[in-house]
């Protein structure tokens, strides 16, 4: 080959690489995630205001709730940068105390058990939200209003094995020997976990197999596990297909919806900010939830889509 | 740093659970193995022996090698469930191409001078495979074994997201584990790939008839040279 | 009010997904051309984006030090040991180890990506650099060819097989393992295949397998075109 020539595919390489390089140090860091949504024009209360990062935890419903959260507040002109699927509750919480997110959507419960460290049973969503919004100002975060909504964890089982040992409730199940239950891996370690299914109900003799949540069903229907740890608004509880067990000492606790925001962050976006996430947040039933993760979850809608849907059925896109 | 330090301390508290992953890992790791060896070994020499579909032979490997792991376990999640069978059966399909390739141009490759020779002393095509043709091709044969070991212990580790157990899971689970915890699996799976290394060179060595030995030293191999004599494959 | 008064929302149809989706059947090829645009496009754009930024980055990155370790050669072996350390650390744990230093970004992926290809490049360009005979090389200074001449015109070119072999490797391996990069960002092909996984979804997981497979299969092949038209010597037929 000429040596003009394998120069210049030399040279051509070089440049291709330090067009690359410079290419991609032009683009925002994190480029686009996979998270689409719209941007419409109405009044503008977040123009010019900073950036914030939405992050959502690895499950369905949280991708629902970031997409409405993320499209609200673009409609009303603020930016929003979503981090979807960050991880479990102990990783979103590290990477809203270490800044990488500026909120995200928790649950009250979890929120007091797995983040604040506090196992007390309270008696109503009332006091646990009490508590749990005056750790988070202790510590420079803010927890907005509930929502209406509550997603408990529980525990299913399929309806033959129901009829078979006679489950009714979560305390039935304390006497099945070797009983395997199948759960995320923070299961194990959780007031609302294993832990307090022992302490409250006596649930001690127990195969425990972690599992990345969404794999339950399948190993619950392959007939891996004899009892899955589901989300009470899951779209795979519809029609039956599962026996959702009573919690009658509510060891899963109150499991509503509040969005927890840094301060500082919430400080600089203005007023008009947490009005947008209250209106949001206000209009989200169990009946809603449970229809949109099912759509996102059965019909296997994208959730920026559902969430597109939702927002402008109700007037807030 | 302190992490770090913290990672030798994890598996000194540990033990109990990373040898039960360890095991589970090897018996995944193990299982694939064994079916991609049983396929690929008898199917790479009868090939090199008849010196025929050499071209099928050698460019299964640069596909196999191409294949990216997670998206070949997914498909086999879709298509056979979550567990260990599927993750087992993407191994075997990530493991089958560098063995087969290895062992064609192991046998393929024998000095035909040698072949011949034996052929003028009266052996049949059969004494000439097992008396010339496989003893001169074993240390290559064993290299593209110890490239699929070590290929197949790294990539076990992925079999975590798949509902089958291996020291990924740990690796997964940083919220259980923190960060010690990952480190240490990740030191784990390591030091097993580097076992392996060393227990399959050894096993390589031992099986090189000594002119061999010599000849390959004075011989430099580069990476991406076919055959595969010392090229690692992809880490997962 | 906490929790706040429930209004009432207006909950549209969302529409039912077909009965292959809702069954979970093996493939369903209306879910695909419904979600090519807002799930699969964007995933193979990301995916294919990531891998670009880190070969050029390992590539500059690989093809300095082995210009430095071909000059001192006393360089070559801690930057094989650095190197082959970060090749050995599986892919899993090193985006994890990166997060608290570099965040949940597309920065910590790279850097990642980056690490796996240092090795390959390294050892294969500073291979093919050493390979180039001593005859020629003599020849080259006799004709008076300074050292950088002797570099860029002589060793350089006849070092390309080599190095493009390396990248063929070094690509492949990219595009594996930048599936991976998705517990760090969710961004890539890594990103349908684990919504895949979370919810056993048979088709987003052979959809975004398949275009995976795909993508690496056709980098391979493109480059083993371009390997193929710098050496054309070596495309000689075995001799039987």
């Amino acid at each position: 080959m000429k040596q003009g020539t394998l120069r210049t595919i030399l040279m051509l390489l070089v440049a291709l690489a330090l067009t690359t390089g410079l290419a991609a140090c032009g683009t925002r860091g994190d480029g686009k995630d996979l998270s689409g949504g719209s941007t419409q024009a109405s009044s503008q209360p977040g123009k010019g205001k900073p950036s914030v990062t939405l992050g959502t935890k690895n499950f369905t419903e949280q991708f629902v709730l970031g997409q409405l959260y993320k499209q609200a507040l673009e409609a009303k002109g603020f930016t929003v940068a979503l981090k979807q699927n960050i991880g479990s509750t102990e990783i979103a919480d590290k990477a809203l105390r270490s800044g990488q997110i500026d909120m995200y959507p928790e649950y009250i419960g979890i929120f007091n058990t797995a983040v604040a460290g506090d196992a007390k049973a309270y008696p109503s969503v009332e006091d646990a939200f009490a508590a749990g919004k005056a750790y988070a100002e202790r510590h420079g975060f803010t927890l907005l209003p509930l929502t209406p909504f509550t997603n408990t964890d529980a525990l299913a089982v399929l309806p033959d094995y129901a009829r078979q040992h006679n489950l009714r409730s979560v305390a039935d199940l304390a006497a099945i020997r070797g009983l395997r239950i199948g759960a995320p891996p923070e299961f194990r370690q959780r007031e609302t976990g294993l832990v307090g299914l022992a302490r409250v109900y006596g649930i001690r003799d127990v195969t425990f197999s972690p599992l990345t949540i969404g794999l339950q069903y399948q190993a619950l229907d392959d007939g891996k596990i004899d009892t899955a740890d589901v989300f009470t608004t899951d779209g795979q509880l519809e029609g039956g297909r599962y026996v959702v067990l009573d919690d009658p000492k509510n060891v899963f606790g109150f499991q509503n919806v509040s969005p927890i925001v840094s301060t500082s962050v919430l400080q600089k976006e203005g007023p008009a900010f947490e009005d947008t996430l209250n209106a949001v947040s206000r209009v989200l039933t169990t009946e809603a939830m449970q229809r949109m993760n099912a759509a996102v979850g059965i019909d296997k809608q994208s959730p920026a889509d559902v969430a597109q849907q939702f927002l402008q059925a109700n007037g807030l896109v | 740093m302190q992490d770090f330090v913290d990672a030798f301390r994890f598996i000194a508290d540990n033990t109990a659970l990373l040898w039960s992953l360890t095991l589970d890992h090897l018996a995944l790791s193990g299982a694939a193995l064994a079916i991609a060896l049983v396929l690929a070994i008898p199917l790479g020499v009868t090939l090199g022996h008849v010196h025929r579909g050499s071209f099928a032979a050698i460019n299964v490997s640069n596909v196999g090698r191409a294949l990216p792991s997670l998206a070949l376990i997914s498909i086999g999640v879709a298509v056979l469930g979550i567990g260990f069978v599927n993750v087992m059966v993407a191994l075997t399909v990530l493991a089958f191409p560098i063995v087969l390739t290895n062992a064609y141009v192991a046998v393929d490759g024998v000095d035909q001078d040698a072949v011949e020779a034996a052929r003028g002393m009266g052996m049949t095509g059969r004494e000439v495979l097992w008396k010339v043709e496989l003893p001169l091709a074993l240390p290559l044969i064993f290299a593209g074994v110890r490239t699929a070991v070590v290929y197949v212990i790294a990539t076990a580790t992925l079999a975590s997201v798949a509902g089958a157990h291996s020291l990924g899971d740990v690796i997964v689970d940083q919220a259980t584990y923190r960060l010690p915890g990952v480190l240490g699996a990740a030191i784990c799976v390591a030091v097993l790939a580097l076992l392996a290394e060393l227990l399959f060179a050894a096993l390589q060595r031992a099986v090189t008839p000594r002119a061999l030995r010599l000849e390959e030293r004075r011989a430099p191999v580069m990476l991406g040279d076919p055959p595969l004599t010392k090229e690692r494959t992809a880490p997962t | 009010m906490i929790p706040l008064a429930a209004a009432q929302p207006v909950i549209p149809d969302f529409g039912r997904g077909s009965s292959c989706v809702r069954e979970n059947g093996t493939f369903c090829w209306d879910w695909v051309s419904a979600h090519w645009g807002d799930t699969l496009r964007p995933a193979l754009v990301q995916h294919v984006a990531l891998t670009l930024i880190a070969l050029a980055a390992g590539f500059a990155i690989a093809f300095a030090l082995a210009l430095a370790a071909h000059r001192r050669g006393r360089l070559t072996t801690p930057v094989v040991l650095v190197t082959g350390l970060l090749y050995t650390i599986p892919s899993l744990a090193l985006f994890q180890l990166l997060v608290p230093f570099t965040g949940l970004s597309r920065t910590t992926a790279e850097i990642a990506l980056v690490s796996y290809t240092l090795l390959i490049l390294f050892r294969n360009t500073l291979a093919g650099l050493a390979g180039v005979p001593e005859e020629v090389r003599d020849a080259a200074r006799g004709m008076g060819l300074t050292r950088r001449q002797l570099l860029w015109r002589v060793e350089l070119p006849l070092a390309l097989p080599a190095i493009v072999a390396g990248l063929r490797i070094a690509t492949v391996t990219v595009i594996s393992l930048a599936t991976v990069a998705v517990f760090v960002v969710n961004q890539g092909l890594g990103a349908p295949i684990y919504a895949g996984l979370q919810q056993t979804f048979k088709t987003e997981l052979i959809a975004a397998g398949a275009l995976c497979v795909a993508l690496a299969l056709a980098a391979d092949g493109l480059l083993v075109l371009m390997q193929r038209a710098l050496t054309p010597w070596t495309r000689v037929a075995r001799s039987r």
